[in-house]
């Protein structure tokens, strides 16, 4: 009488037992598993973050255009040929609607004028700050140029009239205007004017208004040199005529050189800006996937080196009983379960940085849902592809010469 | 006969080479239930050869291996490994613990194979730890555990899942001499309780201490050296040549100059 048949005895490995499996084989080698899980992390950090960072900008350049309009236009005399850049010579028969479309218009005239903090500065040190006047018909300047005011106030009926002054965010800075307390003044060619609000940055467009110091048009008038037209038109159309308006207001604004009138739509810089950031992205994103892949072929190579070293393991577990798949599927597994491991650190670390970038820039924190489940899609590919020749090499080993000592 | 639990018929094996290498000539070798068996021979006698061939590790080149009366070595790789993990149990010079693991887990991986759930593995690890007296160590890791605690975990895990025979190659071969003792003793302990168990050694002494005792040299078993051999129906006709066979192994002991006087 016999045993049972051996034909019938049959290895079983439970799923589970595959799984924990592969989670020993790596938490007993725990600072090996941390260093090559590293390579894909960074990886898939970079992925994220990238991704995340790209779209808060965007986002935030959506919200800038939203807030402008794309229909805002912005008329400056051009950079004329040979001449010192002319004005806008008929901008004022300009703004009195000789165009119907022109929705709003706001315009800043240049002063010929410098201003310093006190008269013990010298007067060419003007630190780059220029100055603008503005009539009291364009008091609503700050609401086509997207403005606000960082503290104090800007210009009313009142103030336009009177020796008093609204500094842009970098002529605050240059002047030393830092707060509003005690009544500062600056000097403006010899007469102080009162400091009455300051504004905050602008960040994107206007950027010019940063370093202006604005005042009254009126008081502009009387105490300096100041020409009848103005250096910078703001100006908002409908939508749909907006290529048409574009194409007339030159010869309308100089008929003389329609060719020196610059007419330009700001957000049209953010829409260029916001496909170099996207393409930018994808640069890296492609540099990070090359991250990536380095990364499995780190895991790949210490697979092959655990393979080697755990030959003694191998032979033992073929001698309890397991198939020359248990083994394969082991490695396989150990490798994926390894590179999902630096997936997941990796998503931690790239979500990490888009918070933090958003709290940095006080921006609104975008999850890349589509990178972060391509990045996890990623690491498992990777880790069960890298672990597919160690798997092979390891279920190849002869059980008999695995079980003893290496010659 | 009918309670062989192990049998090797005409095995031969041979290593490629030119010339190739013969390293088993036509064994036979018959292991009843219950026995336990020491086989003996200097390094190079071809013994671990057959411990593979008896533990399924290895196919032979000629010849049949029979387990449990079914003849194994044509068996493919997933049979092949069932009957390892089910039919027989294995212990190592080098003991092959898991270093991660404890005792008790380190035991129940002689289970894995069988798709037992995990408690009712520890479970049976611990029953077999207490069987071989480590019973106070089964949350110790091997290495805090003596060479000696770290064989009788080797043996515990052999003779989980209750084996038809365990086969033990070299068990001593890294534990001092009073260990060794302690180790044979388990064995002998073992036996008693029922273990069909097969020592692989190349100490003469250490197999002397054994019920039965299988010589082999030169890859062929030497005739007389296994005075327990009571089955001589198995015996070929070649066998009466073996009468010179002693003479020869002596000038190669002699040669070889590591060992001791032949047994005989």
């Amino acid at each position: 009488m016999s045993g049972p048949n051996v034909k019938k005895l049959r290895s079983k490995l439970r799923i589970v037992d595959v799984v924990s499996q592969a989670v020993r084989g790596l938490t007993s080698r725990k600072l090996r598993t941390a260093l090559t899980a590293l390579g894909i992390s960074i990886g898939i950090a970079s992925l994220i973050a990238i991704q995340g960072i790209t779209e808060a900008n965007q986002a935030d350049a959506k919200a800038e255009i939203d807030a402008l309009g794309s229909d805002f236009l912005f008329i400056t005399p051009g950079t004329g040929v040979g001449e010192e850049a002319e004005l806008l010579p008929y901008a004022s028969a300009m703004l009195e609607t000789h165009i119907d479309e022109l929705e709003y218009v706001a315009a800043l005239y240049p002063v010929d004028a410098r201003a310093r903090r006190n008269e013990l500065v010298p007067e060419v040190q003007t630190g780059g700050v220029t100055v603008s006047a503005l009539t009291a018909a364009d008091l609503d300047l700050l609401e086509p140029v997207n403005g606000s005011v960082a503290f104090g106030r800007f210009h009313d009926t009142t103030s336009v009239e009177v020796p008093s002054v609204v500094l842009g965010s970098l002529a605050a800075d240059r002047l030393g205007i830092r707060h509003l307390i005690g009544h500062p003044t600056i000097n403006i060619s010899g007469t102080d004017f009162a400091v009455i609000g300051v504004l905050n940055e602008f960040e994107i467009l206007n950027t010019d208004l940063n370093r202006t110091a604005i005042i009254g048009l009126g008081v502009a008038d009387t105490l300096f040199e100041t020409p009848d037209n103005p250096s910078a038109i703001y100006a908002q159309v409908p939508p749909e005529q907006l290529d048409e308006v574009r194409d007339i207001i030159p010869a309308q604004a100089n008929p003389a050189a329609p060719g020196e009138v610059a007419v330009s739509r700001p957000t049209e810089a953010l829409e260029i800006r916001e496909v170099i950031d996207e393409t930018f992205a994808r640069i890296l994103q492609a540099l990070a996937l090359i991250v990536l892949a380095v990364g499995g072929i780190g895991i790949a190579n210490i697979m092959v080196i655990s393979v080697i070293e755990r030959r003694g393991e191998i032979g033992l577990r073929r001698s309890l009983g397991a198939t020359r798949k248990h083994i394969a599927s082991q490695f396989i597994i150990e490798s994926t379960v390894l590179s999902l491991l630096g997936g997941l650190l990796g998503v931690a670390i790239g979500v990490s940085i888009v918070f933090g970038y958003a709290r940095y820039k006080d921006f609104e924190a975008i999850i890349p849902w589509y990178w972060l489940s391509i990045g996890l899609a990623a690491a498992f590919g990777l880790g069960a592809f890298a672990g597919l020749y160690p798997a092979w090499r390891a279920s190849r080993l002869d059980p008999a010469e695995a079980v003893r000592p290496a010659a | 006969m009918s309670n062989a639990v192990l049998e090797l018929r005409d095995v031969s094996k041979s290593y490629a080479g030119s010339p190739p290498i013969e390293v088993l000539k036509e064994i036979d070798l018959t292991i009843s239930e219950g026995e336990l068996v020491a086989i003996v021979g200097p390094s190079g006698s071809g013994k671990s050869t057959l411990l593979n061939m008896m533990g399924a590790l290895d196919r032979p080149t000629s010849g049949e291996v029979l387990i449990d009366g079914s003849v194994v070595n044509g068996l493919r790789d997933p049979s092949l490994s069932g009957v390892r993990g089910r039919r027989l149990g294995f212990v190592f010079q080098q003991f092959h613990l898991l270093p991660g693991l404890s005792a008790t887990e380190n035991v129940a991986t002689g289970l894995l194979y069988h798709g037992t759930k995990g408690r009712a593995r520890k479970a049976a690890a611990r029953e077999a730890l207490e069987r071989v007296g480590l019973g106070h160590r089964l949350d110790q890791k091997p290495g805090k555990l003596s060479g000696g605690e770290r064989q009788r975990v080797a043996i515990a895990r052999a003779l989980l899942g209750d084996p038809a025979i365990v086969l033990a190659d070299e068990p001593t071969g890294n534990l001092d001499s009073q260990t060794t003792a302690e180790i044979v003793e388990l064995f002998l302990e073992l036996n008693e309780q029922g273990s069909t168990i097969v020592m692989i050694t190349h100490d003469q002494d250490l197999a002397r201490s054994m019920p039965r005792v299988v010589e082999i040299l030169d890859g062929q078993i030497l005739d007389g050296a296994d005075p327990a051999d009571h089955d001589p129906a198995d015996h070929d006709p070649g066998d009466d040549d073996l009468g010179d066979e002693p003479v020869e192994s002596e000038l190669e002991a002699a040669d070889g100059d590591t060992n001791e006087d032949d047994a005989s």
